[in-house]
């Protein structure tokens, strides 16, 4: 269980001080998070098509209020459109998290490809405030100077598509419905330059936060599938993935799924603490790293 | 090996941080130091946060100093009395920097403040500790003879005069409180016990002798360190106890090797390769500011 296991030969007083590391948060207590549901749509009573190993009954695609009304004589399509499933509903930070991969798959009842049906898949993580701040050099040194500052930014974006968004979607459509990257509402507060924005956007693709990316992987002109990439980094809340059906240069249905990236066990518990009764736990930092020390000393004392 | 250090929120190689913290045990063994103002600069440069850094170097700080503590306490060689207004001083300090750190966290210039403190204060204690232990090599080259114990300085003719009984001396309360009040503002701003500071402080400004200087600055950081570590818990929540943890394993081991080497040392050799290695940190955090950087923007989250 525990991912902290030395390779190397070691002295007893670090065999000692690491069973103390770890005798520290007890016994791993169930992520509270994992007894609520995810949000999982209610079963879809028509037969979906069965092509995606469904853990949880498929849901059905809501069709989006299509912009030409739908002809009255027609009912509403029996099939739905596009199916969609998340290989997971929570992905737990434990302490030996280093990044993994969330599975995005469904299907469409027309075919794949070019001339036909298209995918977009769209995940945000959470919104954070964020401050982005220019280097100025004063007297030789770096420091931090003018500041804008972003009330919502989305500490995790990810796109892909069946085909390079640019081709799929006219910039007009992607500008109304706010899809891509340069499409983000990013809205400033302090210096307005398009620079800050733009530094943002660098930035956190840089760090692997924010991809947009080329194809996802497609099978029987059916079948479609893309996994998002969560680094080391990722900041934890709830996912929003949106799986968007687009036909003709246009979205015309569109599912909604989520997961949650939270900390579980002794990483979830150590940062409840920290953060709900911080002089407890600044207490028990000063116990822990002083029994650590004396422990040395005993230790000295013998060899 | 990775590990996720849940208040960093990232994660870092395990082996690396135990490789860190022996290397650093290993030196604050040598030389008798916490280590921390290696420890800091060191855990920024891996990627830690600078908030996080500081302040779990200051935990790191604590449990580094205790075993020494208990070593010396044992021998007798701590002036509780002088520790005593070491230590009211070193609490209004850390307070008082607790307090400039989360103001500076706000504006936006921690890191710079950070680094710049280092520069400042590691250049001089560095370049002081060299010029002085080279004096002292070549007076022992040339010939024999100490120099006079303390001289006396304006400073002595102060009031609030106390005896300290453990130290052999009888001075104003004013300078240790001074030098504690100092040491502690320091210690919040850069995450270090500041033994580096305050056994030269001890030594040239108050005149102690040096069999006490060692348990006394030990016994002063322990305490200034116990208080950052919980006043940085409560004002800004950077206390890694992961990442502090680990760094302590790696340095019980390391100090037990650096002390071995230790004995072996003169003490003008150490304290000249000590003040090197001060130096060395300094010029290569001066070196971070000057130049140019590879984005010419940052960004964070929003300070609260």
């Amino acid at each position: 269980m525990s991912p902290w296991r030395p390779a190397w030969p070691r002295p007893a007083p670090l065999l000692f001080l690491g069973a103390l590391l770890f005798a520290l948060p007890g016994p791993l207590p169930a992520w509270p998070a994992m007894a609520q549901a995810p949000v999982a749509p209610p079963p879809a009573p028509s037969a979906a098509p069965s092509a995606a190993p469904p853990r949880r009954p498929p849901a059905v695609a809501q069709l989006l209020p299509p912009p030409p009304p739908a002809p009255p004589g027609q009912p509403a399509a029996a099939r739905p459109p596009l199916v969609a499933e998340l290989s997971q509903a929570q992905v737990a930070i434990t302490t030996g998290f280093s990044g993994t991969e969330v599975l995005v798959f469904g299907a469409t009842e027309r075919l794949l490809g070019a001339g036909g049906d298209e995918v977009l898949v769209i995940a945000q993580g959470p919104a954070q405030p964020m401050v982005v701040r220019r280097k100025i050099r004063v007297l030789g040194l770096w420091l931090n100077g003018a500041s804008a500052r972003f009330w919502r930014v989305p500490g995790y974006y990810f796109l892909t598509g069946t085909r390079p968004l640019a081709e799929m979607l006219s910039r007009e459509e992607r500008a109304t419905k706010r899809i891509g990257l340069g499409a983000l509402p990013l809205e400033a507060a302090g210096n307005q330059s398009q620079e800050f924005r733009e530094a943002l956007l660098e930035l956190k693709q840089d760090a692997g936060l924010w991809h947009e990316e080329g194809t996802m992987h497609i099978a029987g002109a059916r079948l479609f599938r893309a996994s998002l990439p969560l680094p080391a980094t990722v900041p934890t809340g709830d996912y929003l993935v949106q799986v968007l059906l687009v036909r003709d240069g246009r979205v015309v249905a569109r599912q909604e799924l989520s997961f949650r990236v939270g900390r579980a066990g002794t990483a979830a518990r150590i940062a409840d603490v920290a953060k709900v009764q911080p002089v407890v736990y600044g207490l028990l930092c000063i116990l822990l790293a002083a029994l650590a020390g004396w422990l040395g000393s005993v230790l000295f004392r013998r060899g | 090996m990775q590990v996720y250090l849940p208040i960093a929120e990232m994660s870092v190689d395990a082996l690396l941080l135990l490789g860190i913290g022996f290397g650093v045990g290993w030196l604050s063994g040598l030389f008798g130091v916490g280590g921390g103002f290696l420890l800091t600069p060191l855990l920024i440069l891996i990627g830690i946060p600078a908030p996080v850094a500081v302040a779990s170097g200051a935990n790191q700080t604590l449990g580094a100093s205790v075993s020494g503590l208990i070593a010396q306490w044992r021998r007798g060689n701590v002036d509780p009395r002088m520790g005593g207004v070491l230590l009211a001083g070193g609490f209004l300090g850390s307070g008082l920097g607790v307090l400039l750190f989360a103001w500076l966290r706000r504006l936006g210039q921690v890191d710079l403040a950070v680094s710049v403190f280092y520069v400042v204060i590691l250049g001089s204690v560095g370049g002081l500790m060299v010029r002085e232990s080279v004096r002292a090599i070549l007076r022992r080259r040339r010939q024999g003879g100490p120099a006079r114990l303390h001289a006396h300085l304006w400073m002595h003719g102060l009031p609030f005069k106390l005896r300290f009984r453990k130290s052999r001396l009888y001075i104003s309360v004013i300078p240790p409180l001074l030098v504690g009040f100092g040491i502690g503002v320091l210690s919040a701003m850069m995450g270090v016990g500041g033994g580096f500071m305050l056994v030269p402080a001890m030594i040239y400004l108050l005149g102690m002798p040096t069999a006490v200087v060692i348990g006394t600055s030990l016994f002063q950081v322990v305490f200034v360190a116990a208080n950052v570590t919980l006043l940085q818990a409560v004002q800004t929540g950077s206390v890694d106890i992961v990442l502090t943890l680990l760094l302590l394993v790696g340095g019980v081991a390391g100090a037990q090797f650096g002390a071995s080497m230790g004995s072996r040392l003169r003490g003008e050799e150490t304290r000249a390769l000590l003040g090197l290695l001060v130096l060395g940190v300094a010029l290569s955090l001066l070196w971070g500011l000057v130049v140019t950087p590879e984005s010419e923007f940052a960004v964070g989250p929003m300070p609260l």
